[in-house]
């Protein structure tokens, strides 16, 4: 059964580091190691960065939903007065850290509703 | 030389910006960004270290990096930046002619 934890933030630039401290937590209390704990943390504050772009309002929503053995995390945001838009998909350097450090990670941005989730796998056995 | 401490993210990197910039202005023929106490860093002070280096390269300075935290150093890896900057493992190495 899954476990779901919900975040809501403003898009500002200062408030990202609290996704980066839900991820480790979440991580933490999922038994992921240390390093696989660290890997999520960027891994998630690429996933918002690219969510948010250059917005400087509106509302992200982030779950982290904790399965046996895996972390999924998805975000979408709601763009201020003014700043609705396509999204963008993450940019060459975002895109390199997500391809090495989680197992599956996207981004849609068709409806004008820009959605970016993530996958983790644990690597080791829970004793 | 630029010291940095801490976790360099979306939030901090426009005052590394300020501070490379301000390095650079100096026109000194080295420009060390000290690493070494970064905690954390992510796609956003990579471009900013990115952007510097294109700076410095074009008036013809050297900039080099110190870092000696193995998971910043794994982040330059993944991206493909231990090929793009000289990155030294201590301050005394990254002043050395």
């Amino acid at each position: 059964m899954s476990d779901v934890v919900e975040l809501t933030l403003p898009v500002k630039a200062d408030l990202v580091v609290l996704a980066r401290l839900t991820a480790a937590t979440v991580a933490s209390r999922a038994n992921f190691d240390i390093e696989e704990i660290e890997d999520l943390r960027l891994a998630v504050d690429e996933l918002c960065v690219s969510l948010v772009g250059d917005r400087s309002d509106g509302r992200m929503f982030l779950r982290f939903i904790r399965d046996d053995d895996q972390i999924e995390v998805e975000g979408t945001l709601q763009s201020g007065p003014g700043e609705s838009g396509p999204g963008s998909a993450p940019g060459g350097l975002s895109e390199r850290i997500l391809d090495a450090l989680v197992d599956d990670h996207g981004f849609d941005g068709q409806d004008g509703t820009p959605r970016a989730w993530l996958r983790k796998r644990r690597a080791r056995q829970q004793a | 030389m630029v010291s940095v401490a801490g976790e360099v993210d979306v939030a901090t990197a426009p005052a590394l910006q300020t501070r490379l910039d301000e390095a650079i202005d100096r026109a000194s023929p080295l420009v060390v960004a000290d690493l070494s106490k970064v905690t954390f860093i992510d796609s956003t002070a990579l471009g900013v270290l990115i952007g510097a280096r294109e700076r410095c390269a074009g008036a013809g300075m050297t900039m080099r990096l110190v870092v000696a935290e193995p998971r910043i150093l794994k982040i330059f890896d993944i991206t493909g930046l231990t090929e793009l900057f000289d990155i030294r493992s201590t301050r005394a190495e990254a002043v050395q002619p």
